[in-house]
């Protein structure tokens, strides 16, 4: 481990970075435009140049550089000194933010990154309160760049990073830089827009407000927003993501860090896959069919319902006639909860998978990549914890099947009493399935949106988006991540961990931290779930 | 303010039909690929060969090259707008350019400017219906003891008024060279290869 000496500190810092991610990760806020950790370096913006001590060509004395060095630029060497905290380097930040700041229309009242611009906390800190431009400014216009994307070149700082994504990461190669000097603007060619499946990143890196994200343009300003530490269920790959949120309501999804899954990005699948949470085709009240008669029951008297209709259908038709379907878009919390309940009434009872979506083929980026090339991958298999699931249903044992095994026993009339999990987005009784239904004599469907499952259900439960609950997802790579809840569900609707919680016989609150506590007493997997470590909190 | 917006999701399309680029400029640009590692190097020599061959380069030509050389026509249109010698347009015949450097500016340089606009009726980096003239501005003729300077295709223009654009714009002759041409400016295989075509 290099030690380096900043500004007189002597700090230890990770081997082969440059001296502006030791700086920001021992917590100095060095000001960077263009340094992105997951791109190439350019050092074009010049915010973090810095003096560096450098033995004298003549004397071997050693002396404060003569010039500035860009710190992104600069690896850490043991016994490196630097500074930041100097006149010349306080200087130069001040006169690079009267440089950005020449042309820029000064529109923040209207711009959708006011707030978590670094173009208003870079002037806020280092720049000078009145613009001593006398000429014209440059107008440069905005531009439609692709069907997610605006581009406002006229606060565009040129720092690059956007080009240096596609070519890097997506490996598309839509943006590029037209132009020259004052007329510099990043630009896609005409007829060929910005269009690839991982687009939405060039937004997130964009430090100030120049690539817009169209579907959140003009909807929240972003410091009335509060996030929830997510994890994407778009594919079984299990990016870290964060909910950003106001009075119950997603607006937009960002990428986490994490280094082991998705570094910085995700997807626009994922990005802008929420969309169903505020669909008004959601089942919002448990219903109870009694003969002819449809009722709604109180949440108080659920568990006691169901309990008993289990353990009639039992005394009825005899233990092994029961099954439960899990679904691998529950939370392994959530699935355990299920099993415990059902093999506490049923012991014998069977316990199924449900579909695991597929679609296409797996992407990898930069397109074209193979093996450690290999950036990002976005799966075909489009449901979050099918190996959480897998998991479970293998940990308690007994009876096992597939989902076809199950559509086919269930047809066949193998069970009486049965109860079934969904929660997909998308709709996903088949043909085959949706004939099940009359077969059982208690059917407890568990669901998002209505379908034929559940339009025959003697008893339907409304099920919670992902952003609703709590809970933990096992990744394709079997990393247990846990994420949290970010919205309150839709009026009427309980969480599904905490019914699951009542239903199994657990008193008070769903927390998912303290059922895996519960869990780890029989599968030891969930002794840890995985967390990334922190972003540098200066670092973006 | 009007909220106007650019809209890049529309092609450029200058002129339907074949492709631009005709098998012997392919021909030729193909045989640049062995001089270099990657084919994208010879970037530079295929866009001197289209605006040789077609005058300028058209959005059409940038996504044949493109093609030749297997990138992203953005790749193309970087190279392509980031050099002045570079035309995406129809050029004129011939090309009035403007210093508008320092000197030249202090000499009254815009003013002469103005006047070529307003004779020609065209704004800077656009062509007279005709065909006849461009007009562009560039950052230094490097003749800043006779400022303001003009340069027409290869002829300098020097101490011009605005009083004397009509007479220069009337002047059949206004881009042709007087002086002889210096071979010491060609490299020495070239004034070879020259004097013995002669």
């Amino acid at each position: 481990m290099p030690k380096i000496t900043i500004d007189n500190r002597e700090i230890e810092c990770r081997k082969g970075i440059s001296v502006l991610q030791a700086a920001l990760e021992a917590g100095w806020n060095i000001p960077h435009y263009c340094a992105h950790p997951g791109l190439r370096v350019v050092a074009s913006c010049r915010l973090c140049l810095m003096e560096m001590r450098m033995p004298d060509p003549k004397t071997q004395e050693p002396t404060w550089s003569p010039k500035l060095v860009p710190a992104c630029q600069t690896p850490v060497r043991d016994g490196q000194v630097v500074r930041f905290d100097s006149d010349r380097v306080r200087q130069n930040v001040k006169r690079c933010m009267e440089f950005f700041l020449l042309d820029h229309p000064l529109d923040c009242p209207v711009c959708d990154q006011a707030g978590e611009c670094h173009l208003q906390d870079y002037s806020y800190r280092f720049g000078e309160a009145e613009s001593r431009m006398v000429d014209e400014k440059l107008e440069k216009p905005k531009k439609d760049i692709g069907p997610r994307t605006l581009l406002y070149s006229d606060r565009c700082v040129l720092c690059t990073r956007c080009i240096r994504f596609t070519q890097e990461i997506s490996g598309t190669h839509e943006l590029c830089l037209v132009n020259r000097g004052t007329r510099n603007e990043i630009d896609v060619f005409p007829g060929k827009p910005l269009d690839n499946p991982l687009q939405g990143n060039v937004v997130d890196i964009c430090p100030v407000g120049s690539l817009i994200d169209k579907d959140f343009l003009f909807k929240r300003r972003v410091w009335e927003l509060e996030s929830a530490s997510s994890i994407c269920p778009g594919c079984a790959r299990g990016c870290f993501i964060r909910v950003d949120h106001c009075d119950g309501t997603v607006y937009r999804l960002k990428p986490r860090y994490n280094p082991k899954v998705n570094d910085w990005w995700i997807c626009d699948e994922g990005r802008f896959g929420w969309k169903y949470v505020h669909d008004d085709k959601r089942i919002t009240a448990p219903v109870l069919h009694r003969g002819h008669e449809k009722t709604t029951p109180k949440w108080e008297e659920l568990p006691e319902i169901l309990r008993y209709r289990f353990e009639e259908q039992m005394r009825k038709n005899g233990p092994d006639k029961v099954v439960a379907m899990l679904s691998p878009f529950m939370a392994c919390e959530e699935a355990w909860l299920l099993i415990k309940f059902i093999r506490e009434v049923a012991p014998q009872a069977a316990l199924a998978m449900g579909p695991v979506s597929e679609d296409g083929e797996n992407q990898h980026f930069p397109v074209g990549a193979s093996g450690d090339a290999v950036r990002f991958t976005i799966l075909k298999e489009k449901c979050p914890n099918r190996r959480g699931i897998e998991l479970l249903i293998g940990a308690a044992g007994g009876k096992t099947l597939s989902f076809e095994e199950f559509v086919e026993k269930s047809a066949a009339g193998d069970f009486s009493a049965g109860w079934v999990v969904g929660g997909y987005p998308a709709e996903w009784v088949d043909k085959a399935a949706g004939k099940i239904a009359p077969k059982f004599e208690l059917l407890v469907v568990q669901d998002i949106f209505p379908n034929a499952l559940t339009d025959a259900a003697t008893i339907i439960l409304p099920s919670c988006a992902w952003v609703e609950r709590e809970g933990s997802f096992v990744n394709s790579t079997g990393l247990i991540q846990p994420f949290e809840r970010a919205i309150s569900p839709p009026e009427g609707v309980k969480r599904d961990g905490q019914y699951l919680y009542e239903i199994a016989g657990l008193d008070g609150l769903y927390r998912a931290g303290r059922v895996r506590e519960l869990m780890n007493a029989t599968i030891e997997e969930f002794a840890a779930v995985f967390e990334a470590p922190p972003m540098p909190a200066h670092a973006h | 303010m009007a909220w106007k917006v650019v809209d890049r999701n529309e092609a450029i399309v200058e002129a339907e039909g074949p492709a631009l680029l005709s098998d012997a400029v392919r021909e030729k640009i193909r045989s640049f690929f062995d001089r270099y590692e990657t084919k994208r190097a010879a970037l530079l020599p295929a866009l001197h060969i289209v605006q040789d061959t077609l005058g300028h380069i058209p959005h059409q030509g940038m996504m044949e090259i493109a093609g030749l050389l297997e990138i992203h026509p953005s790749d193309v249109i970087d190279t392509v707008s980031f050099y002045t010698h570079f035309w995406t347009h129809p050029k004129g015949k011939k090309i009035i350019t403007v210093c508008r450097s320092v000197s030249c500016e202090v000499m009254g340089g815009e003013a002469v400017l103005n006047e070529f606009k307003k004779q020609l009726g065209i704004g800077e980096h656009e062509t007279t219906p005709d065909g006849k003239y461009s007009l562009v501005t560039e950052e230094c003729l490097a003749n800043c003891d006779h400022a303001p300077c003009v340069l027409i295709n290869e002829k300098r223009h020097e101490g011009v008024k605005p009083e004397n654009v009509a007479a220069i714009l009337a002047d059949p002759n206004n881009d042709r060279v007087t002086m002889e041409r210096s071979t010491l400016f060609d490299a020495p295989g070239d004034s070879k290869a020259r004097d013995s075509a002669q």
